[in-house]
């Protein structure tokens, strides 16, 4: 329980000397670590999301139509509550934990048993500074955009793909799709992967920095850590932004007082 | 020692009583090249963290350029560790960066605006000493030798134009040549800064040598 607490009492520090300090990203060394994350955790994962997106998005329409024997203007009603709300936010967190969660705290941990971080120090740089700041900020910026990208293609290929497989007529729910989706349900998503990057982010650079000791040993465990921590906190985050938003949680089974 | 007399000192380590009569203590002029042999490993640690992290062990006094470093408030402290230099017997660079990108980090931290100047000074630092700078810049420290690393470091160091350089004894496995070679940094170092102080911390038979 105390090891709990610690944690998470280290990732709010940790969250708040990003706040504090991300005024270091104008240094060309920070700048370039950004630079780098964002093309890491966003740009290189684009080509695994494609084929899951379209899926996802074909999926839900065909289950729609031929389960439930739906209409298509239902059927892209239920693709904009699911995909621009909650599934394309949730694939694209899970995809930044699997790729970057486990990539940060694994290079970071590793920095920190081969005295790097030391190394760091005697050059008066701040770890935090250098390393933490510039992959928080940069896994929260490309979680977004991968969002937005995930979104795209598992509607635009959802509707791509059931037009070509079940035969639903793909203007019809173009023109439904349009008529149904706002930009206030991209700028739910957006902000919330935006803090559900920036918690992947903190989680990860938390364990990265304090591995469970200083053997080699302790790079995998910080790794673990972080992956299951940053699962849970997605999770987490997901239903209180539901609660908030909605005034529901976990499908209505917390409502908000009215 | 009154104030006015540690002018001329460029690194002063004396450990609380104890310690100092098992260990010793440091007290180093300014300018020119210093050896200091036979360090124990306890008292190394010790004299490094109280010069580079500023964490002196228990009631230890720290001398640093004329500075008395329990006088000073934080911020003085802060300014004059920035003229100080480390340089690791492994280098101490950073794995993923390359040699480039390992000279640049410190300048890019500490003074952005001479980065834009820094590629013409850093080949003419290594060209002295390294057959190839283009391939050295290009490779990670893994990719590297053991010369190249410190090599690296050095001319890391040398960018950031510091007043006094502790530097940790060469590597094992260097040639003959490239210690002969290395052994020529403090001199070059000199050459471009006179009023630097340029300490080595050796293995061997205890003492404190004038070294050039």
């Amino acid at each position: 329980m105390i090891g709990v607490y610690r944690e998470l009492e280290g990732s709010m520090r940790l969250a708040a000397h990003v706040l504090r300090r991300f005024w270091v990203l104008k240094l060309p060394p920070v700048a370039e670590e950004f630079a780098r994350q964002v093309y890491f955790t966003g740009a290189s994962a684009t080509a695994s999301v494609v084929v899951r997106g379209a899926l996802v998005g074909t999926l839900i329409i065909a289950y729609v139509i031929e389960v439930l024997n739906a209409d298509a203007a239902l059927a892209v009603r239920i693709l904009v509550w699911v995909v621009l709300r909650e599934i394309g936010p949730l694939i694209a967190a899970v995809l930044v934990i699997q790729r970057s969660g486990t990539a940060v705290a694994t290079e970071l941990a590793l920095m920190k048993v081969s005295g790097e971080f030391s190394n760091l120090r005697h050059l008066r740089i701040d770890p935090q500074d250098y390393l933490a700041v510039p992959r928080v900020l940069g896994i929260a910026l490309a979680n977004a955009a991968l969002t937005v990208y995930v979104q795209f293609i598992a509607v635009g290929g959802g509707m791509l793909l059931s037009a070509l497989v079940i035969h639903v007529s793909l203007g019809e729910m173009a023109e439904s799709f349009f008529q149904l989706a706002s930009p206030l349900d991209v700028l739910y998503s957006v902000a919330k992967s935006l803090l559900f990057g920036a918690a992947i982010g903190v989680i990860a650079c938390y364990h990265g920095l304090n591995p469970p000791g200083n053997s080699i040993n302790a790079v995998p465990k910080a790794a673990i850590s972080a992956v299951t921590q940053a699962t849970l906190a997605v999770m987490l985050l997901n239903v209180v932004f539901a609660y908030l938003v909605y005034g529901s949680a976990l499908f209505g089974l917390f409502t908000a007082a009215a | 020692m009154s104030a006015a007399d540690l002018s001329g000192v460029a690194l002063g380590y004396e450990p609380p009583v104890e310690q100092a009569r098992r260990e010793g203590r440091i007290w180093i002029e300014a300018g020119g090249s210093h050896v200091l042999r036979a360090l124990g490993a306890g008292f190394k640690s010790a004299l490094l963290a109280a010069v580079l992290d500023l964490r002196p062990r228990g009631d230890a006094r720290v001398v640093i350029l004329g500075a008395e470093m329990g006088a000073l408030d934080a911020r003085s402290r802060e300014a004059v560790r920035a003229q100080v230099a480390f340089l690791p017997a492994d280098g101490g660079l950073i794995s993923n960066l390359n040699g480039w990108e390992n000279i640049a980090l410190p300048l890019g931290f500490h003074a952005p605006r001479q980065l834009r100047d820094a590629a013409p000074r850093v080949y003419a630092l290594l060209e002295p000493f390294a057959p190839d700078v283009r391939a050295l810049l290009a490779r990670l420290p893994e990719e590297m030798t053991p010369y190249e690393r410190v090599l690296t470091s050095y001319a890391r160091m040398r960018l950031g134009r510091p007043r006094l350089v502790l530097a940790e004894d060469l590597p094992r496995g260097l040639g003959a040549a490239e210690r002969q070679r290395a052994g020529g940094f403090a001199a070059a170092y000199l050459a471009d800064c006179p009023e630097g102080t340029f300490v080595r911390l050796e293995d061997g038979a205890q003492g404190t040598d004038e070294a050039d």
